[in-house]
């Protein structure tokens, strides 16, 4: 019984054994972790292959996650050992890697091919800046925008986007009715934040060790949403739904505006056969503020290829694979030669994707709600379920507010 | 074991405990790492400030402090799981019913009791994906039935609805894990002797009295497992939870078992997943023990 | 009691009328027949994503699982019916490790496991599920059953330990051991949280994974998604019908006396 048991053993493992990436042995190999881009998978591995041409015998292996998945695998693999050597990260997860001390400062690298540095838009490099050093490069980025349904606007007797917070609410509360609401916004990530800066509030004070957003304005700027809420001139589905709900209710028609970052345009007109530049117009929210979404790509302290993995990332964001990238995705790369041409070429060929993604270089210096701090993701989950039961009149704006700021204020408190 | 024993008695009692110790090893090994060496490292664990960048220091009961005092959505769990459990009766009750109809004279009852079980060895991943379909607000069956019915007008969002989600993440388990309480039920009926029945029909003691009587006292030992099974489920549930909700809205569908992965694996908080891992191990014992006295003292101690 | 069984059937149904709906699966009213049913779907996610891979990782952890339980549970249950020095003492153990759910142990057995050197592998996934002690104790029951007489009978014979154990014990444990290969292949064949976190490269993911992921990607929008939901039942559904008789028995022997 026993002898036969070892025997099995010995036959299964070599057959277990196989599957095993042979990272140990190869010295030149790197692993790449991308996040939710398995629909690019054919593009993918011609860049690969681009890569390995010019570096031979270097070896890439690609593994792709889903947004919830990739944090936790991305846990697991640092516990293992063998975290994935370049890593694409979407937002503030980046920094709150950095601040773990997960990343490599790339900050000496950049410094030494100034070149390539110069080539990345300064603003969106600098959102990945923490402590005064560069973790991440962008790799495609984004950020918040209002989109507005002129159809709506036009049935409600408007004819220009709003141009104040009252406005917005206002102007929602002419288009709501029946089906039919009058604003939605995405709300991961800290995306609903610009309505907020727009009221002159912050979240933390300028050294992000306090709390700053209890305030009497904040609470009045709360209840003017939940009321919206409460009255349908704001969706509802703007405070439960994360990415397909919202933009899937905006392409039926029925909302009047989305506040979404620029990905959403694409995702939309998949969706809604009637958008084009004479039905939905894009535009910044008052005062310009916006969140940005960005991707970035970084590279793991554990790397055992630092030197390769800095030389792959500078493959994919240089100009021949971001030039693809920006292709076949639609989406801008931070990186500024490419990105130039895809604008001309837009406003060439496409002018309402062009309007849409103009804006994402406008204003970059009025980006908001992404703060340098390395929990930001306890800090969110601090924040946003006391915000979401106070726009969902769950709670008082007051409560709510003296609530998130005890929340908040433990989560600084412990970093 | 004396030594008034003969030699040959020694020698092959030696090797009857030998061939007991190779055949009780790998299981044991196995329990070893997979079972009792995580709980304990569970516990020294909980007791550290730990991360895969950070060397582990000790902390003392800070985690617990935390969780005990500070941590909102560990309560919110904690609740959340606890009515996971306590509507597990529900379900077991249901299911007796079931298992009595099966188990009486009913032309086709190997069908029914097949058609019953057929949701267990269903895989949960795929019972949350059927399920979120159930209730979707355009496609979905339910949402259909009450609007052709009349109940309501507008569908409902039942697992985006703050009030809404947990019950239908429930029933959904409910779903799943009826057929195999209905089993447990059913084999416990099966081994009642008959004639504790016709003895009693006998004396003139009429059907309920019959039931309470005789089938829930002897139903005991199925009725316990059945419980444990009931909690051990708040566990397994990840599955359908994670499918179906992740937890959310809000933390609505948190359980504790979602609330360590997230913790966990997802914000890298090890030491503190650790912390909430223990809470949740004292919770089952205390629920095991509770549910050995509901379903009549030492029901377990059969077991043995 | 029918309308307890149509209540069961129907989310099997709704699923399987989904996926054989055409492209709106959204049209309200929803059709109760499927209308014009077709194929379409299942063709597609054959081709959307890598099923037999999948298949075959599923297939080869199951295996696994059930051929280790096979082995280290009849062997325990079969040590558990001997006396030896601190029985007692093991079934206590063995019992109260029956109170620790895996889900429990998932941060330290991932360490265990990465220490091992077996994450991403088949055997990583069904290392954990190599022995399930609630099956040890029906093997335990089942094996006590076998009349004291025939296995002195075989003793005197001069067999040795484990021929009375294939010869005697096994063939008479028959529904043990069919409650033991179903049960493990329902339980290792849909295990999701441990293959979630083990397993690192597309490659080695098995079913509930990619189903899982497959849900992330698509979302509920395509009617693709309950045509692979079907697909993964069935293997389950069919093994549990085929062996249903067996299992019940065993479980009758074994669960409620073990």
């Amino acid at each position: 019984m026993r002898r036969r048991h070892l025997l099995k053993a010995t036959v299964l493992m070599p057959a277990a054994a196989l599957p095993m990436p042979a990272i140990a042995q190869a010295p030149k190999k790197i692993a790449w972790l991308t996040w939710n881009l398995v629909h690019l998978e054919s593009h993918i591995k011609q860049w690969i292959a681009g890569f390995v041409a010019a570096n031979p015998g270097a070896e890439v292996e690609w593994i792709d996650k889903k947004g919830p998945e990739l944090p936790a695998f991305y846990q697991t693999q640092l516990v293992a050992g063998t975290p994935p050597d370049v890593i694409d990260i979407q937002g503030a997860l980046g920094l709150e890697y950095a601040g773990q001390g997960a990343l490599l400062d790339m900050t000496a690298l950049l410094a030494k091919d100034s070149a390539v540095k110069a080539n990345y838009d300064a603003d969106y490099l600098s959102n990945w800046v923490f402590e005064g050093k560069n973790y991440m490069v962008p790799y495609y980025v984004s950020k918040t925008l209002l989109f507005w349904n002129k159809n709506r606007f036009r049935d409600a007797g408007l004819d220009k986007p709003p141009a104040t917070f009252a406005e917005i609410i206002g102007f929602a509360d002419k288009m709501k009715g029946g089906e039919k609401t009058g604003l939605l916004t995405l709300n991961f990530d800290w995306l609903y934040w610009p309505f907020m800066q727009m009221n002159g509030i912050d979240l933390l004070s300028p050294d992000l060790k306090t709390p700053t957003f209890n305030t009497a304005k904040a609470a009045e700027v709360l209840s003017v949403l939940a009321d919206a809420t409460k009255s349908g001139a704001i969706n509802g589905i703007s405070w439960t739904g994360r990415w397909v709900e919202p933009n899937e209710a905006f392409a039926t028609g029925n909302v009047g505006m989305l506040h979404a970052h620029a990905p959403a345009y694409f995702w939309i007109k998949g969706k809604g056969p009637w958008i084009n530049g004479e039905t939905v117009g894009a535009t910044h929210v008052p005062g310009g503020w916006a969140t940005p979404n960005s991707h970035g790509l970084g590279i793991s302290k554990g790397s055992k290829n630092p030197e390769l993995a800095w030389a792959f990332v500078k493959h994919i964001t240089g100009n021949v694979v971001a030039d693809s990238l920006a292709r076949t995705a639609s989406v801008l790369t931070g990186n500024r030669t490419v990105d130039q041409a895809q604008l001309a070429r837009l406003q060439k060929d496409d002018p309402a994707a062009y309007d849409v993604l103009k804006t994402q270089f406008e204003f970059t210096d009025k980006m908001c709600g992404n703060w340098r701090l390395g929990n930001d993701s306890r800090v969110k989950d601090a924040f946003w379920p006391e915000f979401q039961s106070a726009v969902l009149g769950r709670k008082t704006p007051k409560a709510a507010l003296a609530d998130a700021e005890r929340r908040v204020a433990r989560e600084l408190r412990r970093a | 074991m004396t030594d008034t024993r003969p030699d040959w008695y020694r020698r092959k009692r030696t090797r009857e405990i030998a061939t007991v110790v190779c055949f009780l090893l790998p299981a044991l090994v196995l329990f070893f790492l997979y079972r009792i060496l995580p709980l304990g490292w569970n516990l020294w664990l909980s007791f550290q400030a730990w991360s895969p960048l950070k060397p582990a220091q000790f902390i003392g009961l800070e985690n617990y402090q935390e969780m005990l005092l500070d941590d909102d959505v560990f309560w919110q769990a904690l609740g959340n799981t606890l009515i996971f459990i306590g509507c597990s009766p529900l379900a077991i009750a249901a299911a007796l019913g079931i298992a009595l109809l099966v188990n009486s004279d009913l032309k086709g009852a190997a069908i029914y009791r097949t058609i019953v079980f057929l949701s267990y060895p269903l895989m949960t991943v795929a019972v949350g994906i059927i399920w979120r379909w159930l209730y979707d607000e355009r496609g979905g069956f339910i949402n259909y039935v009450l609007r052709q019915a009349g109940f309501i007008t507008e569908p409902l969002k039942f697992l985006q609805s703050f009030d809404m989600a947990l019950p239908s993440v429930i029933v959904a388990d409910f779903w799943q894990v009826l057929g195999f309480y209905m089993i447990i039920l059913l084999t416990g009926l099966q081994s009642i002797p008959q004639h504790l029945y016709e003895a009693a029909r006998v004396d003139g003691v009429p059907a309920r009295a019959r039931f309470l009587w005789i089938t829930l006292p002897l139903l005991r030992p199925s009725i316990f497992l059945c419980l444990v099974v009931g909690i051990l489920n708040s566990f397994t549930a990840f599955d359908l939870v994670y499918v179906m909700t992740n937890g959310g809205p809000g933390h609505a569908t948190e359980l504790l078992i979602t609330l360590i992965y997230k913790a966990g694996f997802g914000q890298t908080r090890f030491d503190y997943a650790a912390a909430l891992t223990v809470v949740q191990f004292l919770l089952l014992v205390v629920l095991t023990w509770v549910a050995n006295r509901a379903a009549g003292g030492n029901a377990g101690s059969r077991e043995g | 009691m029918v309308v307890i069984c149509v209540l069961m059937l129907i989310p099997f149904y709704w699923v399987l009328k989904t996926s054989l709906t055409g492209e709106n699966i959204y049209a309200y009213p929803p059709a109760i027949i499927p209308v014009d049913p077709h194929l379409f779907n299942y063709v597609d996610v054959w081709y959307m994503i890598p099923f037999p891979r999948y298949l075959l990782n599923s297939v080869i952890v199951t295996l696994m699982a059930v051929c280790g339980n096979l082995l280290f549970n009849t062997a325990a249950g079969y040590a558990l019916t001997r006396d030896f020095p601190a029985k007692r003492w093991v079934v206590l153990l063995l019992l109260s490790c029956m109170l620790i759910p895996f889900q429990a142990t998932i941060i330290p057995a991932y360490l265990i496991t990465s220490w091992l050197g077996v994450l991403n592998t088949h055997l990583g996934i069904a290392l954990p599920m190599l022995s399930t002690i609630i099956c040890i104790f029906i093997f335990k029951a089942s094996f006590e059953a076998v009349p004291r007489s025939l296995i002195d009978a075989a003793r005197i014979d001069g067999l040795s330990e484990w021929r009375v154990m294939v010869r005697i014990m096994l063939p008479l444990s028959k529904p043990a051991i069919a409650t033991n290969v179903i049960l493990n292949s329902i339980w290792s064949w849909n295990a999701f949280m441990w293959p979630l976190i083990i397993t690192r490269s597309p490659e080695m993911q098995t079913l509930p994974l990619g189903l899982a992921r497959f849900l992330s990607v698509m979302e509920n929008t395509t009617g693709a998604l309950y045509a692979f939901v079907v697909l993964v039942l069935v293997p389950g559904l069919a093994i549990f019908l085929m062996a249903q008789k067996e299992f019940i028995q065993g479980l009758t022997s074994g669960a409620t006396k073990g």
